[in-house]
């Protein structure tokens, strides 16, 4: 098993740098100068040879890679083009933002996805479980940003219990940090949470076939009850799988909710700086994301060598 | 087996959400803070380096002071400078600087400063509007709080200038760090930055003039509209600083805890013609898409009818402003029949426009207008600001394009054959020129006739001068309906 | 078993109705969808408007069904990129050498860290956002999930007894794969068709919403909901109509996808 999981890891680190290459190179072709951007409307041939030489993109792009690199290894992503500014640290207050949407949205899907699940499969005969799990494929086919501007429309608007977005952080005051992650979170967890509904349900139906819970009733327990004290744990194993892919679904799907909940994450960076042209930043933030959906798929992963007696076997 | 993947889960979890927060905007809230409302956020403090109608517009008049500003009404008054005085040969300005006053460093602010900053704008800025201190040929400290500043010519929009960010005042001691720590001599001072998200400006304590209401204020900057709207009508914020769509307006009227105030901007919403491309180069033919176009109808469709109409460059708080908006009245007839006399069939032009949404609205409207008169176009919304400026306003690759001209006065972008307009009149450039030099009566006079040259020419089409409307709690007041300078100006805004 | 049934005829009802709605808008719209009338703008539910008119007095009615045509143009040619590529690149990498297949799984690992979205916004900052680029970086975003599938219906199929005879009376791996693996895996690839169109909607319509998808005045459903959101709270007619268009298309091709997957082959039916 060690061997896979080491194996794994190597499978990792070659994905990451072989993406890295893939995003400098797709920055690289990208039309137009950052020089010419960085200054606009008053660029001078003399000024345009003086950036390009500041930001060293007159050096051949493997040096530009292998400086790039080098740098991001320690942290390091450069500085920004457009605002001159490193872009390391921004990236890292950005990613905090993200992380916390991310972290509250997945909480939000299991808070809706457990209970709804459950219900359906218990009721998998009955009227109810039949329209909750319809339910459950109405939410799927509702996209994030739909639910966000509809929450945004009752929550915050008419109702005015929550803000209509922005960002308070934590360590300045918890109270307002939580009432303004409600509705991101709620938005993405609403549509992440239909999905995930559909996986609960059906692993709770496969435990609430086996054998052991039979014999639990049979000892007379509620078919709630003996769910509850044998059946929930067992249930959770594929859940918990499909819940870290969805993971990298979630991770995207803020770069959109942030938009709407205007949230100084990832996602609005990487929006502003695309529309600036600020190449750099784009650069790092998307080797961020990618980076962060691979590691995403590699604990998956492994997590499914430490699962599978098979595998584990080999 | 299962304790450890239950582990494995909640540790990524952790992972997840226990992340770094980042850092924090400390912000006060009470009475005396005010929370601010904007849509685009300076990509640096630095107005010296860096282009953008966003830098001035936190900064000026509320972190830099210059020797004079823009009232409310659009006179010159003073600021740093308690007056001035000007030759007869309109060369030499003399002015007598306000005593005790001090830089946010600490640093006090004398004639030398008002030399160094003046002069600073020649060889260390960078940004194009730097053109406006060519006419300086030097200045003289005569005394701490006397500075003598000699033209090489008479210059009427020198003085004006002054009034924006090129007259901002600096100190040597306060120059290293520009983008991240200005220094001036306003009632703010920056006190942090969330990038993405605000600034801070606190009260500047050895601030020398009448104290601000407000001891804090949060500017917010929140690109999208609608979630601007909502962060004021769920008390994300006091104020929003000018609407970018008219269709929240009745809501906010129809609701007691706001006002509304509506002035008019120095922000002409333009079709620019390329003037110098086939066909657009024959005069006819911009008649023509200019008869096309029912101003009204835009107006209406895409600020629900507020704006202003005004046929020229100019708007109302100029003082050569005349209604020219009635000139080219709305004539599809008249459109196409000048279209046929310039010989021009079957028209397909590029629409190049920001990817804004008043432009992609106005955009849209034109489009549909254009089509009545057989006039094909294709919109191509570029991003902004990197892509249009690159390719419409530096490269001139468009036929048309939709943008807001916000300068004040730049209606002499006009007198500059090799600006984007592509607009090459000697009688405009002379009318300009004169303009500059000449006396007060002599400027007006000549500008009127520069404006109305323009119009018939048809150089563009000023499609309306966008609405200043600003929304706020109705606990806050002091704003000036009108916006006529670069800042917004927070030294007037008060609680009722 | 009902419900199984019910998915299939209400997902195919759902889908139907979308590409009725854009077959037809080749030939009629109430109205022209692109044509502003300041004198109609805003206008409610009503006969002459069934959906109302926008805030340019564009008639919604008309530009919901040509949105349909955008929805569809978008998600057939995504999904026939994915196909086209993901397909024979999951076949031949289920038939190659172990090594080789795995190395083009690992390949296939490395673009799906590269998700739809990203890809879109990343090829709209270079080559300037428009329907063409939404399309082909959805397309190739969803190539990795045909590919995955190719192989592993491949792997399950090569084992199968007609195939080893095949083999060992010394057919070639092409006509193998052509004879015996296409036919037996297309089951599972119409049923992926199907899912992945219901992703590449939702994604078509959140890049429009970012302003990365179609160009105005194109309808589409996304840049429809975008236009709405300030007058969400006066007239929330203009939020649900294309909303609501979004959702009908996307749980049509989902329900469509289960229904097909129950009826074409129950073993692999999944029960989600």
């Amino acid at each position: 098993m060690t061997v896979k999981v080491l194996r794994r890891v190597a499978i990792l680190v070659v994905s990451l740098l072989v993406a890295s290459i893939v995003v400098f190179l797709f920055m690289a072709v990208l039309p137009g100068d950052p020089a010419q951007v960085a200054l606009g409307v008053n660029a001078t041939p003399a000024l345009l040879a003086k950036t390009r030489a500041e930001f060293g993109i007159d050096q051949p792009l493997v040096t530009q890679y292998l400086r790039w690199i080098g740098g991001v290894l320690h942290g390091d992503f450069g500085r920004s083009y457009v605002t001159r500014d490193a872009i390391g640290p921004q990236l890292l207050d950005r990613l905090g933002v993200t992380l916390w949407l991310v972290g509250a949205g997945m909480v939000a899907a299991l808070v809706i996805a457990v209970p709804v699940g459950t219900f359906a499969a218990v009721r998998h005969r009955k009227p109810s479980g039949v329209t909750v799990s319809g339910l459950s494929q109405i939410g799927v086919a509702i996209p994030a940003f739909l639910a966000g501007i509809i929450l945004v429309q009752i929550f915050a608007v008419q109702l005015r219990w929550l803000p209509s977005g922005g960002w308070t952080p934590p360590d300045q005051d918890v109270g307002e940090f939580l009432r303004g992650l409600v509705l991101p979170a709620l938005s993405l967890g609403l549509v992440q949470g239909a999905v995930l509904t559909r996986y609960v349900r059906s692993a709770v139906l496969d435990t609430l076939g086996q054998d052991y819970l039979r014999t639990a009733r049979s000892k007379g327990l509620l078919p709630g009850q003996a769910l509850f004290r044998h059946g929930l744990r067992n249930a959770s194993v594929p859940v918990v799988t499909v819940l870290g892919l969805q993971l990298a679904t979630l991770l995207i799907g803020a770069v959109v909710v942030e938009r709407v909940f205007v949230l100084p994450g990832l996602g609005s960076l990487l929006l502003d700086a695309v529309s600036s042209r600020d190449l750099l930043t784009v650069q790092g933030i998307v080797l961020v994301l990618v980076a962060g959906v691979l590691l995403v798929n590699f604990v998956v992963d492994v997590l499914y060598t430490v699962l599978d007696p098979r595998l584990r076997g080999s | 087996m299962k304790a450890r993947i239950h582990a494995a889960a909640l540790a990524l979890l952790l992972v997840v959400s226990g992340c770094s927060a980042g850092s924090s905007a400390s912000v006060a809230s009470g009475p005396d803070t005010l929370s601010v409302g904007f849509t685009a956020e300076p990509a640096s403090f630095d107005f010296t380096h860096t282009d953008g109608a966003a830098i001035p517009q936190a900064l000026l008049y509320n972190v830099y002071e210059g020797l004079v500003k823009l009232d409310a009404s659009g006179q010159v008054v003073p600021l740093l400078a308690k007056s001035w005085t000007i030759s007869p040969d309109r060369k030499t300005y003399d002015f007598q600087l306000q005593p005790g006053v001090k830089f946010s460093n600490g640093a006090p602010f004398t004639a030398a400063d008002v030399k160094f900053s003046l002069l600073r704008v020649k060889t260390d800025w960078t940004i194009s509007v730097k053109s406006a201190m060519d006419v300086v040929d030097h200045v003289d400290v005569v005394s701490p709080e006397h500075a003598r500043v000699v033209l090489s010519k008479p210059s009427n929009g020198w003085l004006f200038s002054l009034t924006s960010r090129i007259g901002a005042m600096f100190s040597p001691t306060g120059v290293a760090d520009l983008a991240n720590k200005p220094v001036g001599t306003g009632p703010y001072e920056v006190a942090s930055r969330r990038r993405g998200d605000s600034i801070v400006l606190r009260e500047n304590p050895a601030y020398w003039g009448r104290k601000p209401a407000y001891r804090t204020v949060v500017l917010k900057y929140i690109a999208d509209p609608t979630a601007l709207n909502n962060a004021l009508l769920s008390n994300g914020i006091d104020v929003i600083s000018s609407l970018t769509s008219a269709d929240s307006i009745p809501q906010f009227q129809g609701d007691t805890r706001f006002t509304v105030v509506q002035g008019t901007t120095n922000s002409e919403v333009t079709l620019a013609f390329n003037n110098k491309r086939a066909p657009l180069n024959d005069t006819r033919v911009r008649q023509a898409l200019t008869y096309a176009i029912d101003r009204k109808a835009v107006l209406d469709l895409v600020f629900n009818g507020r704006g202003t109409l005004i046929g020229s460059m100019v708007p109302p708080t100029d003082p050569w402003y005349e209604d020219l908006s009635k000139i080219y009245p709305y004539d599809p007839a008249k459109a196409k029949q000048l279209l046929a006399q310039a010989g021009v069939k079957n028209l397909d032009l590029r629409l190049r426009i920001p990817n804004l949404p008043y432009a992609v609205s106005a955009a849209q409207v034109v489009q549909s207008q254009l089509a009545e008169v057989g006039v094909q176009t294709t919109i191509e919304p570029l991003d902004f600001p990197a892509v249009w400026l690159k390719q419409v306003f530096t490269d001139h690759d468009y036929d048309l394009s939709i943008i807001q001209h916000v300068e004040a006065r730049d209606i002499t972008t006009f007198g500059k054959p090799a600006y984007y307009w592509g607009y090459d009149s000697k009688r405009v450039q002379q009318l300009l020129a004169e303009a500059d030099s000449g006396a007060t009566e002599q400027q007006v006079a000549d500008m009127k006739q520069v404006a109305r040259q323009l119009n018939t020419d048809a150089a563009a089409d000023w499609l309306f001068l966008y609405p200043n409307v600003i929304v706020a709690k109705t606990k806050v007041t002091g704003f000036a309906p009108n916006q006529v300078s670069e800042s917004f100006d927070l030294t007037g805004l008060r609680p009722r | 078993m009902k419900t199984r049934n019910g998915n299939l005829v209400a997902g195919g009802v759902l889908v139907a109705l979308v590409v009725l709605a854009a077959l037809v808008s080749f030939a009629w719209t109430p109205y022209d969808p692109v044509q502003v009338d300041a004198p109609d703008r805003l206008l409610g539910f009503s006969g002459s408007h069934l959906f109302g008119t926008d805030k340019f007095g564009r008639d919604v009615f008309s530009q919901v069904m040509v949105g349909a045509r955008t929805t569809l143009y978008v998600g057939v040619v995504a999904v026939g990129i994915a196909a086209v590529i993901g397909t024979p690149l999951g076949v031949l990498a289920g038939l190659a050498p172990r090594w080789l297949g795995e190395f083009v799984m690992r390949v296939n690992d490395l673009v799906l860290a590269f998700p739809a979205l990203l890809l879109a916004i990343m090829f709209g900052a270079v080559f300037g956002a428009d329907t063409l680029t939404a399309m082909v970086a959805i397309g190739i975003a969803t190539i990795p999930s045909f590919a995955r599938i190719a192989r592993s219906g491949t792997l399950q199929v090569s084992s199968s007894e007609y195939v080893l005879a095949a083999r060992s009376a010394g057919r070639s791996r092409l006509s193998i794969a052509a004879r015996h693996v296409l036919p037996n895996i297309s089951g599972l690839l119409i049923v992926q068709s199907s899912v992945s169109f219901a992703i590449a909607v939702l994604a078509e319509a959140a890049l429009s919403f970012l302003g990365f998808g179609t160009r105005p005045p194109t309808p589409s459903w996304g840049r429809m909901l975008q236009e709405s959101q300030e007058l969400l709270t006066a007239h929330p007619r203009l939020a649900l109509v294309p909303g609501i268009a979004i959702a009908v298309a996307v749980l049509g091709f989902n329900l469509l996808g289960d229904g097909l997957r129950d009826r074409l082959d129950p073993r692999l039916a999944v029960r989600v």
